[in-house]
This record gives structure tokens, sequence and C-alpha cells, in this order.
């Protein structure tokens, strides 16, 4: 029988997953991702372990990228988009918009000249891991500014600047919608003064931090902060945006990462400002028990904040136990930022005639099952369908792969 | 000493396809069904009685999906692949993956089944908590489960309507809340309101609202827009009963007032827990039993269906509380796994995975009892499964007679590596060799090369597929060929992917540290430290920390 081939839009855990799960079975897959790098945003997270594992998954996705890029039946497409899907005959026919792409990966070493010798910041972004390759991207803004510097850096010849936007065109059977998801923006909650501090940080930016630094400093002076805020809820169950949804994966995301920071440093005060802690893992009340004697949590959403001396923050809460309003000033806020629709959603929705929900994520045709859409051969995984973890985004990923080769009728 | 064998020769083995399923619930039937689609024979062992099928874990299941559920059911008993087994007991389970022999009753008769594989889909249990709140139950303090049922009866809808009672409902102070538990409380209100067309309040008195799930923010803020009164308290409430009628009073600092509500119905929370049946499985089967009495630890090595052995399945509620469509999500995930393992019944697998010598072996059983995967069994000698078997190399480590060898990681392989390891650093820079885990230090230490950190000049790793595996001989011979330092970098204790391999790796490194104090040799010169993949950072600091400790 003539090998299948599915098309899996995105390449973060969830499109990860469903792609080496089908490749298991010799279907030949076309990762899609727009970005320059694999891994999505949850490549970038920090592992949160202190003595132990928290299971934040994040090592799981290092090791999902690692099993695709050594499977030789899933073809990565980088920085690539879906223009236009076409089905016919029971098969889907799309064309593809691909680069500008200025490194050949055939080409590439991965020896990082062009980014230890750029001459500025900005020009060469470097991947996550040694399972991105090409490892380094050329951002348009650094051909534009150093096109000389690009042309004449690499010693194995793999940049051409003048490289262009090329098309392609794809055959396949199925398509996997794994676009995942957008980290809500701070500016649209404009109290928090998140442009205006530099101390105020959202929780990816403190996953940049910890990646540059080793540990978590303040982005003002890059010294260890003394008083820590975690502000929950930002952009999430907020009715005033119209966002009436848990994203999930925040307070497990402050709670592990609030324990792997007091890891680090023993002396950090930590406090939580929340509305409801979220559970997670089996052993969660184990785990926020001993969260509570080791952070203070207060029941209450910082209303805004104020500067102070020495580019410290002053927050403004209501004080349950007191019954009055309080202040208190931190050295460092960090906003549990929470999962937003993909600003693509719509656009991919028109594409391929698949429906959103009043939230703007895709919705499943079924009750129960999560991954059919309603349109045959259309799958869904992952965050593009509402707020997951990374281990929730792989179950439903496997799921969706469990469909596709239901759809194809592949067996082993 | 057994030496390398072609590490490409395979085998091809016959394997047993029948799958067996312990529990009828939804997702137990669900599982057969979703199985036997796939041409395997499925044997579903349930633990009741009823021999119809007319049992489903209905928790929180609001009455349109009984009819799919009804469906589901009649899918199932009609279903020839599918032989059902009523009132079963589940007594031994001997063999290993794609070679099990369970041996059972069913009504209280004896059987034997062969299977290639298992699957466990055990239910939910829930259990009245009113103890705790001081609460009897009668006609006025009802469980969540009473007031769910009442609410599809007309004549409680009725007495609804015409008396507008207020309801009140306690939840998350007996017990720390969940989402599943909170879809209830949320449908449940909703439901008041509407039989009563509005005429009926709730108060609900609870901690924390778990809104992880799907569109329960939204059912929040329906239940509230309806007149529905949330009381978020951290601490219980007083509550008297005198009489059947309960009081319930709190202090509300928002308004800085005691607050007082004398409710017509109090509506109490359940313990929504883990089957009482998962241990004694975990024993029968060989597969962890993890917190709260769910089955398997949360490893994220794993897929979160695959158990600590291959072939053995925990779906659903048996690994967690999870609704239904989670459930579901388990099952094509198992579904998945299971035609991977079995496909048509034949399995190409590699010849010599890891080997016993049976003229060293002794049967003295260390490797039956230290394998993580339940991968071997014995004849006159131990015999590991080259299904079942991971390669870890844990068993290898712990023979005390020396007479298992891991393909590509034989114990003169990898003293020729050190040797070689040790040889090669030459112009005089402190020579570091370290013993990396595959699944984590080894990938870290790779991408902190790319990545150009600052890393040792006489850094040398030894790839061991499972920190495990690293035997003290190996720690030894490092020293004694002229090595400077030696780490030994495992994986977080419950992250390790054969779950015991960072435990027995510190066991040893800490006999280690015993046997170079009692030769006087510094103990700095060794260290036992946990890292994960992503920490490229990481392992370049430590690798450079020691050798300015011993440079």
């Amino acid at each position: 029988m003539e090998s299948k081939q599915v098309m899996i839009m995105g390449g973060g855990i969830a499109g990860l997953t469903a792609a080496r799960e089908l490749a298991e079975f010799g279907v030949n897959v076309h990762l899609i991702e727009k970005t320059g790098f694999m891994g999505g945003y949850a490549i970038g997270y920090t592992c949160k372990a202190t003595d132990e594992c928290l299971q934040c998954g994040a090592c799981a996705v290092e090791k999902t990228l690692k099993a695709v890029t050594e499977t030789p039946n899933i073809k990565l497409h980088l920085s690539t988009t879906v223009d236009t899907v076409n089905l016919q005959n029971h098969k889907f026919s799309a064309t593809l918009k691909k680069g500008p792409c200025y490194i050949d990966p055939e080409k590439c070493t991965d020896c990082g000249l062009c980014f230890t010798q750029a001459p500025e910041e900005g020009v060469v972004l470097r991947g996550y891991t040694k399972n991105n390759h090409p490892l380094y991207v050329i951002t348009e803004e650094g051909i534009k500014k150093h096109r000389d510097f690009l042309a004449s850096v690499c010693p194995e010849g793999a940049i051409s600047v003048d490289a262009a936007t090329e098309s392609a065109s794809l055959g396949v059977d199925a398509v996997v919608v794994a676009t995942g998801f957008e980290p809500f923006d701070p500016n649209q909650k404009p109290t928090y003064r998140y442009a205006d501090y530099p101390n105020v940080v959202s929780g990816l930016d403190m996953e940049r931090i910890k990646r540059e630094y080793g540990r978590l400093v303040r982005p003002s002076d890059k010294q260890d902060p003394e008083k820590v805020a975690f502000i929950q809820c930002v952009g999430s169950r907020d009715e005033r945006l119209g966002h009436l949804w848990c994203s999930r994966v925040c307070c497990p995301y402050a709670l592990r990462s609030a324990q792997s920071i007091k890891h680090k440093s023993p002396d950090m005060d930590i406090t939580i400002f929340y509305m409801d802690i979220q559970n997670t893992g089996k052993n969660f009340p184990a785990f926020y028990q001993a969260c509570k004697s080791d952070f203070r949590f207060i029941r209450s959403i910082p209303v805004d904040i104020f500067p102070e001396e020495n580019d410290r923050m002053t927050l403004r809460i209501f004080d349950e136990a007191q019954g009055a309003p309080a202040m208190e000033t931190f050295d460092l806020v960090v906003l549990s930022t929470g999962i937003m629709p993909n600003p693509d959603n719509q656009s991919i929705s028109n594409l391929l005639g698949i429906e959103l929900d009043t939230d703007g994520f895709f919705t499943h045709a079924e009750v129960l099952n999560q991954s059919i859409t309603s349109q045959n051969g259309i799958f869904i995984a992952g965050t593009a369908s509402g707020p997951k973890t990374i281990a929730s985004s792989m179950a439903h990923a496997g799921q969706a792969a469990g469909e596709v080769l239901k759809y194809l009728g592949v067996t082993k | 000493m057994t030496t390398a064998k072609n590490t490409q020769e395979t085998e091809i083995i016959e394997i047993a396809t029948d799958v067996l399923v312990i529990g009828g619930g939804y997702t137990g039937l669900k599982a057969a069904r979703a199985i036997a689609e796939n041409g395997f024979r499925v044997i579903l062992a349930d633990q009741e009685a009823a021999d119809n099928l007319n049992r489903f874990s209905l928790l929180g299941i609001a009455a349109p999906m009984e009819n799919q559920l009804k469906e589901l059911k009649d899918a199932v008993a009609a279903d020839e692949r599918i032989e059902f087994l009523p009132d079963a007991d589940i007594k031994e389970a001997a063999g290993v993956t794609g070679d099990f022999t369970i041996r059972l009753t069913s009504r209280g008769e004896k059987m034997e089944k062969k299977v290639g594989a298992v699957v466990v889909a055990t239910d939910i249990v829930s259990a009245p908590l009113n103890h705790i709140y001081g609460l009897e139950l009668s006609d006025k303090v009802l469980t969540l489960s009473d007031v769910e049922e009442k609410l599809t009866d007309a004549e409680f809808q009725n007495k609804l309507k015409s008396d507008q009672p207020a309801v009140a409902f306690l939840v998350g102070f007996a017990q720390e809340g969940n989402p599943l538990l909170m879809k209830r409380v949320l449908d449940s209100v909703l439901a008041v309101n509407e039989a009563s067309s509005g005429g009926a309040t709730s108060y609900v008195y609870i901690n924390d609202i778990k809104v992880a799930g799907d569109n329960l923010e939204r059912l929040y803020k329906e239940g509230r827009d309806k007149g529905a009164i949330y009381f978020k308290l951290s601490e219980l409430p007083a509550i008297e009963q005198q009489g059947g009628s309960p009081v319930i009073g709190f202090h509300d600092p928002v308004v800085r007032s005691d607050i007082e509500l004398d409710p017509d119905f109090v509506v109490v929370e359940e313990a929504m827990t883990a089957n009482q049946i998962n241990p004694e499985l975990a024993e029968i089967l060989r597969i962890d039993l993890g917190p709260m009495g769910f089955l398997q630890t949360d490893n994220v090595h794993r897929f979160p269906v695959s158990s600590n052995r291959e072939g053995i399945y925990v779906v659903g509620s048996t690994r967690d509380i999870q609704d239904l469509s989670d459930a579901w999500t388990d099952v094509e995930n198992t579904v998945i796994q299971l035609k991977r393992l079995l496909g048509d019944g034949t399995r190409e697998i590699p010849k010599f995975r890891a080997v016993v010598d049976r003229e060293k072996c002794v049967t003295c059983l260390t490797c039956y009892r230290c394998c993580p995967h339940g991968a071997i069994y014995w004849d006159d000698k131990a015999v590991i499964s080259p299904v079942a078997c991971q390669a870890c190399g844990i068993c290898a480590s712990e023979c005390p007679q020396e007479a298992i060898q891991v393909t590509g990681y034989a114990d003169d392989e990898i003293t020729e590596k050190i040797r070689t390891a040790v040889s090669e650093v030459k112009n005089g820079a402190p020579k570091i060799i370290a013993f990396c885990c595959e699944n984590s230090s080894l990938e870290a230490g790779k991408t902190a090369a790319l990545f150009q950190y600052q890393l040792p000049e006489g850094l040398r790793t030894i790839r061991v597929p499972c920190a495990g595996k690293v035997d003290i001989h190996y720690v030894l011979t490092a020293l004694i060929e002229g090595a400077d330092g030696v780490l030994v970098m495992a994986c977080h204790p419950g992250n390790c992917k054969s779950e015991t391999g960072t435990t027995f790796a510190r066991w040893r490194i800490d006999n280690a540290y015993r046997m170079l104090e009692e030769t006087g040799i510094d103990k700095n010169r060794l260290e036992f430290v946990t890292l994960a993949s992503n920490m490229a950072p990481d392992f370049a600091k430590i690798a450079v920390e020691m050798e300015s400790r011993i440079g």
C-alpha cells in the first residue's frame, strides 16, 4: 500500500507528538512551523525541578523534538505557512509559503560564527536546544542592516542573503491542526505597567531570564530579588476582557516556578496573589500544602502597581484578613499571563472550514471526542482547542493521531 | 564476561494479541469497544456482579449523555470480539508483555486467559463527607449524588418551584476540590435554578473554585448571573444542626459582618477518590501505585497511559480524577500503543537487548526484584523478556554474579571507553569522566557544547542508558586509570525513565564515597548530581566547578 501523507500545522509539543506517533505507523508527515524553530513556546521553558522532579513536562518537549528530528519520515518545514488548502477526492492539496530561509540547513554546521560575531543583538537568533537545526535564524532586520556581514561570515557558505520566499505544493490525505496558543499580552492590563517598569515581567520573560542567567534576577540590575510577587489570572478569568476561561497552566506554572526559585535561593520571600488555586498532578493536595508553608498566599488580585525607589514596586491590594486596602512593596513582579487563542485561528478556520468557539479556540465536533472537527480528514491537537498543560497537549495529540490512523485505515 | 553481540541482529517472535480490560464502567466499556474495533479480541473483566453491563460511572453526567452511554453499552454487548466476565476477581498475572497468563474467577468459576496486554480502567468512587461537616444526612441534608438524582425527579422539581427554597452547597472544606467535583456543583446550581424557574436561591460555601476544566468559568458566571451566591472562605464555616435544620454562619471580611443562613436544603460535597481495588491490582500486575491511591506515578518520560511495565496501561480515573472526555483521550492513546505493541501478533525485536549468562546465573532473583519494568521471569535461570525489557541496565549492575550484560553497554566495552577517555586527555588538564544518562545529562552536555558554554578541557562523557547502569566498578576504574574527577549525572528523582535508576545510582555512589574515605582518596573527586535534558547551563556549571575543585 502506498504510504499515506499527513500535514500537521504547528511544530509545538502537540504537533511534534502527533508527528512522532503517526510516523511510527509509516505515515509520511509534513510538519509545518511558521517560526524558524521547532518546539513552540514550551521548548523555551526551563526545568522546574527542586531536589526532585515537579512534573512540569518541559523535558518531555526536548525529548519529543529529538525523536522527531531523528525520524526519517517526518519532513520539517520551518518558517513556513499554509497558504491555501483544497479538498478533492479525499485528497487535500495545499500550497505552502516558505521562508525566506537565509540559512541552508544542509550546509549549516551550527558552528555559531554568525551569532557570536554578529555586530548587534537581533541580527541572528539562536534556538533553544541542540535539537533545533539550523540552530540559528537570520532576521529580516538583520538582513536589512548587516547584509554584507552576513554574506561573508559563514565559512560553509550556508548563508544566502538573497534568499526569497518560495512556494511549494503538497498533496496529503489528512490534516492535523496543532497551531497552539498566544500568550496574553500584559499591555492589555495597563495598570500593571508592564511596558514601563523593567521589573514587571511575564512568565515567558522569567523563562528567558532563567535560561540566560541560570537563576531568577531582576532585569533592571541583574541582582537577585529578595521579595517576589506572582500575580495570577493575568488575562484569564477576566470578564472585562471577555475572557471567560481559566488557562489551567498558570497556577501549576507559578507554584512550580516558585518552588524551583526558592530551591535555588532559599531566602527569597515569595507571595502569590490569586483568586482560586487550580490543581496539578495527582499529588496536588500534598504539593499545595508544601507550597502553603513555603510561600505566602493572598487571595486578592492587585489593582495596580506604583513605582518605588531602586526599581521596586508597590502593589495595591485588598487585604481580606484586615478587610481593608493594603500596600506592599516588591523587588520583582511576575505576571502569570494566560493562554489566549492564536490570532491566526480565524484565518485557519476560514482556510479549512472548521469552526471556532465563542472564545476563539477550535471546537470539537463531538461532545466527548475532543480531536474531531466538523470536516472529514481534519483533526485538532493541543492548545489550538483550548488551554492545556504539556502533558494534556501530548495526550490530546496522541488522540488526534489515533483518529487520523482510523480515518486513513492504517493498521500495523 | 559476555562481550558485545551484533547489536543489529533481530528475531521475529510471536505474541498473544488478546487484551484484558479490567473495569466495566464507561472507560472500561469504551476501551473494550475501541480495542475490539481495531481487530483485537478483548476480555472485559468487571468486579461487579451485574451480568448485563448495566453499570456506568455516571458521576457528573448530564442527562443527554445517557443515550450515548446506552449506545456504547449495546455496542459492547453485541460485539462478538468482546468476552464479558462479570463478578470477576483477578488473582494472578504471570508472565510478561505479549505473553501474560491471567488467572481469575468470574462468578466464582476459575479460569485462565492468555493475553498480550492489560488495560486497567477502574472507576472513581464517590463517598459522602457530611461527617466532616458534623452533619447528619436527612431530608434536609443531602449528598451531591442525592441532589443530582432528585433534580431529575418531577416531584422534587415541583417542590423547588412551589417552595422557592434556599439551597446551600458545602464544597472544598472536607477535601481539596477538583474540576470534576466543581462541574457537578456548577451543574447542580444551574439545575436548581432551572427546576425552580429561578425561584430557588443557591448559596455556595466554597474554598477554591476549581475551574481548570472545559467551560467551567462560563458555567460559574452563568450560575451567578442567575442569582447563585458564592461565599469563598478559607476556613470551614460554623455549622450547627439542631433538629434536622442546619444553620451556617461565618464572618464576611468584605462587608465586615457575621452572616448566618438557615437554608432549606444543604448539599454536602462528596469525596471522589481512586477505586479501593487499585492497590491490589497494582500488586498483582506489578505496576506502581501512585499518590492518593491512583495507579502510576506522574512520570513525564512516559505517555500518561503507559505504566512502568510495557503492555500494561492505566486509563481514565484509574490514574487520576478525570472526566469522560479525558477518559476517551486515554482510551485512544492506549489503542495506538496497543497497535504498535501487538500489531499482527508478530514482533521483530533485538535478539540481544540484555543477555543472562546461564552459566553464571545462580537464580538468586536479584534481577527479578530490581527490574522496574517487570521484564524478568525465570525458568531454572533468570530470563529477560526482549519485548518488555527497556534496556536500562539496572539488573546488570545489581547482579551479584555479573551474569547480565546489556548490548552496547557490556562491562568490558564501558571499561574500554573509560580507558580511552582518560588517556585522550594529554595536556595536563584535569581529567574528568562524566557518566551521563542518555535521557538527561548526555543531552544537556551536547547542547552545552554546541552553545559554546565554558566546559573543562579534560571533560569526557560516557553514555549510559540510565544512571542505574553506573556500576561502582566504573567509578573506581575511572579513578584507577587516572581520572582526577568523576561525575555521575542522573535524572531528578521522580524523573527517571526507569523509576528507580537514580535511587540505585545514588546508593552505589554513597558506597563509593565510603570506599574512597577508607582508602584516603579525596571525596571531592567524585560527585553525584541530578539534571534534566534542558539544563545545559547547569551541566556546564557543574563540570566547571568540579574542575576548579580538583584542579
